[in-house]
């Protein structure tokens, strides 16, 4: 639950989260399979439901009548001065968190992934879905006065598709000087390939509208619920209530203060004292201890953030589909969820996306089979196979699963030497991104379609397993351009078909976001989206 | 540092100098050589460090060419002793440089100064209270000490005292929170100091990070008054005094104090610049916005002028500290004044 929220992510290292863990860790020794006895609450609640990712272990009830006033005073992983309030700069969670009640999306995202009308009312595509008619929500205002219309999507999209914007990949696919405004609230959206749900590229906060024109981001000017009132990157910043936002009587607290916090044990002193009323990311093991304490609210959200092995699919001996498949099937994942996240994650199945539409349930669930492994590994000539898999603690857990990966592999006699990489150049193309040929990765995935295209298409910019098919990206662009649902989802079964029997990701979990909040906090809901229920501070109100 | 006294006494001045100033003089020359040397190690040592800042700024859409444009606009792209060279010319006017980050989010200026003055501020404020508190800790603990050694009273500081600085902060710092925090709800855990004010607007937010560091520092200094202590008051000319029947405090204070006190000089000088350059562990346990968590930032994004200029800033009062401490020591010691 680290630097949480862009693909695979660039964040500045904090490695706190994953030293804490550690020892618990350690302490269970090699015990993988004993600890399976101990499964807490959260994955026996959740273990049979597959198909609502948002389902939660969180109690911040909303009951009692909503009081107004107040402010909500959030701490949150600091990301130093690197700290933007541009949308198209921000690849750190504390960025996503200003961006999201700075700004509004065109598109929603609810709390179980499925979309609501943002700032665009309707989508309307042509009939091959090459070119699309946004039809946009009238009487919005920016806090300046200024009605929001169809120019400032465009100039807002024409800033996502700058070279060093981190909202180019959703938007890669627009014809960008044939964008045009129909009418004040009609945009006409030009597409270079066929896309049957256009609207999934603006779900992910780097696609968040500007004004026309907006240049300096130190002081921006936004529709979203909350106005700046003050920015202090790295330190410090308060927003208050846009009393005009166009969601009628929201939000419900006058302002909203963020606070950088980076080490995981002072944030959650700080909520523990009462200095901040939520934090984000609270440790695994804190979050354990406190939800049976209850001093505070854990806000446990499931969700489809796969925590991931990936193996290059070109290099030896993973070139070896028997090999890709055997390591796959070494892997014990509850064992693997339990002491490397404290049990807070539902298991993957090796395929991305679990929860968002397009998501293949029917695929049966891969589970450890040392003896399949060990026929694979034969038939492949690797009986004595020796690899090495670089772990970072760039995430927390990422180091504790290498080590029981490690544990569990021995079992099929196969031999995994850990390295473990420092966490700043772990995603560092010019260091070691993507020139690992074992390693593990997390993303944030807003749609099936978003994680395919960055990874696994024909000129993926981030393929980890270095996955070359040509009929594969051609099967990918008819799935992306078909608007007919059912021949759609049966492209889409057959690209995950050859994910899951070919590809080179063992996804073991899809880790929950874990928050913490005081008990006086009432209507933020877990959502899949992102920490914190999506950082949807306008539902949110004081209890007194 | 009773090699650093040594060195003093050895350092004698030359015929026909005033014996002080010559002094002065060559320490001071000898500290420039120093941050010389030192600008040196910090700009090879940061130039060692992998990765860049726009890397990290931009993530993984860092294309090559952004990453060369921002080294342009750095002068990266120009021999490394020339950036050596404009960097330590800026420094030494008072130019600290710009911030690669900021230049990298596409702004045209991003000076450092303006950037670090608040962290800059409030580490001060850290380090000037736990130092006006250490020094006469230091002193009262370590005469106390001397006076009572080897009875009860003597036992229980040194204990105390050796058990504090056994402790890493981290430790020290989570068992203050356990015990002030925890246990009694008496003092806030950690310091949220908004930017724009100091901590010295919420007073109560400085014990615990003041105690840790008190705790990590005072030791040292204890120790050392209290060895100095006994070696002068058992020394022939105390006990000369206590015959005469001079009494037993201007003893102490008078004769024992002012010549046990030199070689604690250098200790309490060195626990002083740790308080300077060491506190980033404090800052973190309790999320205090100072230079050491501005330095441990700016390291991670690989904002390699911001590292350079803090470290150097970090370098320039050891060095100070240093020299002041050099000159306490020969006004405390009048043997070392006079020409050998």
């Amino acid at each position: 639950m680290q630097s949480d929220e862009s693909g695979p992510n660039v964040g500045p290292a904090n490695d706190d989260d994953a030293r804490l863990t550690r020892g618990a860790f350690l302490k269970r020794g090699a015990g993988g399979a004993a600890a399976l006895s101990a499964l807490p609450l959260v994955m026996a609640a959740c273990g049979g439901s597959s198909a609502s990712p948002a389902t939660s272990a969180a109690s911040t009830s909303s009951s009692g009548p909503i009081r107004r006033g107040g402010q909500l005073r959030v701490g949150l992983v600091g990301g130093g001065t690197a700290e933007t309030l541009n949308p198209y700069l921000a690849i750190t969670p504390i960025d996503q968190a200003r961006i999201q009640n700075l700004y509004d999306p065109l598109v929603l995202v609810n709390s179980d992934m499925s979309r609501s009308p943002g700032l665009a009312l309707e989508w309307n595509p042509n009939k091959d879905a090459t070119v699309w008619e946004v039809k946009l929500r009238p009487d919005v205002t920016f806090w300046n006065g200024k009605s929001f219309g169809a120019q400032d999507v465009i100039y807002s999209i024409g800033l996502m598709a700058a070279k060093t914007s981190a909202g180019l990949p959703f938007v890669s696919g627009i014809n960008l000087n044939e964008m045009k405004a129909v009418n004040k609230h009609l945009v006409r959206i030009p597409l270079k390939f066929p896309d049957a749900d256009l609207s999934a590229n603006f779900t992910y906060y780097n696609t968040w509208i500007v004004q026309d024109g907006e240049k300096d981001f130190t002081h921006p000017v936004g529709t979203g619920p909350f106005e700046l009132e003050s920015f202090t990157p790295g330190q410090q910043s308060i927003f208050k209530r846009n009393p005009n936002y166009w969601v009628s009587g929201k939000p419900y607290i006058d302002s909203l203060k963020y606070t950088s916090i980076s080490d995981p044990t002072a944030r959650l002193n700080a909520l523990l004292s009462g200095q901040i009323d939520a934090m984000a990311q609270l440790p695994y093991q804190e979050a354990k201890a406190h939800q049976s304490v209850g001093d505070i609210n854990v806000l446990a959200a499931k969700s489809p953030q796969p925590y991931m092995f990936y193996m290059d699919t070109t290099r030896a001996p993973f070139s070896d589909n028997n090999v890709r498949q055997a390591m796959r099937l070494i892997a014990d994942r509850p064992a693997l969820i339990e002491s490397a996240i404290s049990g807070y994650g539902t298991i993957g199945n090796d395929l991305v996306g679990k929860g968002l539409q397009w998501f293949d349930d029917s695929i049966p669930q891969r589970t450890q089979d040392i003896e399949k492994a060990k026929s694979l590994l034969k038939s492949a000539g690797q009986q004595n196979l020796s690899v090495l898999l670089q772990t970072s603690p760039i995430f927390p857990g990422f180091v504790e699963a290498a080590t029981l990966l490690a544990q569990q592999a021995t079992a099929a006699g196969v031999k995994i030497n850990l390295k473990q990489e420092p966490a700043s150049s772990y995603y560092n193309p010019s260091i070691l991104y993507l020139k690992m040929a074992f390693a593990q990765t997390q993303w944030a995935v807003p749609s099936i379609k978003f994680f395919y295209l960055q990874s696994l298409a024909a000129d993926a910019p981030y393929n980890e397993t270095h996955w070359h098919s040509t009929s594969f990206n051609n099967l990918l662009f008819k799935a992306i351009g078909e608007l007919d649902k059912t021949k759609a989802q049966q492209y889409w079964n057959q690209i995950q078909q050859i994910q899951w029997t070919q590809g080179g990701y063992l996804l073991w979990t899809n880790a929950d976001w874990v928050d913490g909040l005081s008990t006086k906090v009432r209507g933020l809901a877990p959502s899949a989206a992102s920490a914190l229920g999506n950082y949807l501070f306008r539902n949110v109100w004081l209890a007194t | 540092m009773t090699a650093t006294a040594l060195e003093v006494e050895v350092d004698a001045p030359r015929r026909g100098e005033h014996p002080l100033l010559g002094f002065l003089v060559r320490r001071t020359l000898g500290a420039l050589l120093a941050l010389f040397v030192a600008s040196i190690l910090i700009f090879v040592g940061v130039e060692l460090l992998p990765g860049d800042a726009a890397s990290v700024v931009l993530g993984r859409n860092a294309s090559p060419a952004a990453v060369q444009a921002l080294d342009r606009q750095m002068h990266l792209d120009s021999p490394a002793p020339t950036q050596y060279w404009d960097w330590l010319r800026g420094f030494v006017h008072g130019d600290l440089g710009q911030s690669a980050v900021g230049l990298a989010q596409g702004e045209k200026h991003a000076p450092i100064g303006p950037l670090i003055s608040g962290p800059l501020k409030n580490s001060a404020i850290l380090a000037i209270i736990t130092g006006l508190l250490m020094i006469p800790f230091s002193l009262g603990f370590g005469v106390l000490a001397a006076v009572f050694a080897g009875r009860s009273a003597d036992r229980a500081i040194s204990i105390v005292s050796l058990a504090a600085i056994a402790l890493p902060e981290f430790v020290t710092g989570a068992l203050l929170v356990t015990l002030f925090f925890v246990a009694l709800n008496l003092l806030p855990p950690v310091a949220l100091v908004p930017p724009g004010s100091t901590a010295l607007s919420d007073p109560k937010e400085l014990i615990l990070p003041v105690l840790t560091l008190l705790f990590a520092s005072l030791a040292a200094g204890i120790r050392m008054v209290r060895a100095g202590m006994i070696e002068v008051l058992g020394a022939d000319y105390v006990q000369a005094a206590r015959l005469n029947g001079v009494s037993e405090r201007r003893v102490l204070w008078r004769y024992g104090l002012r010549n046990g006190l030199a070689p604690s000089v250098q200790v309490l000088a060195q626990n002083l610049q740790y308080l300077v350059g060491g506190i980033i562990i404090t800052e973190a346990v309790f999320a205090y916005p100072g230079i050491g968590t501005q330095l441990v930032n700016a390291v991670q994004q690989r904002d390699l002028t911001m590292v350079q200029s803090v470290a150097m800033l970090i370098a320039v009062v050891y060095v100070l500290l240093n020299l002041v401490a050099d000159v306490l020591v020969v006004l405390l010691v009048p043997k070392l004044r006079e020409p050998a």
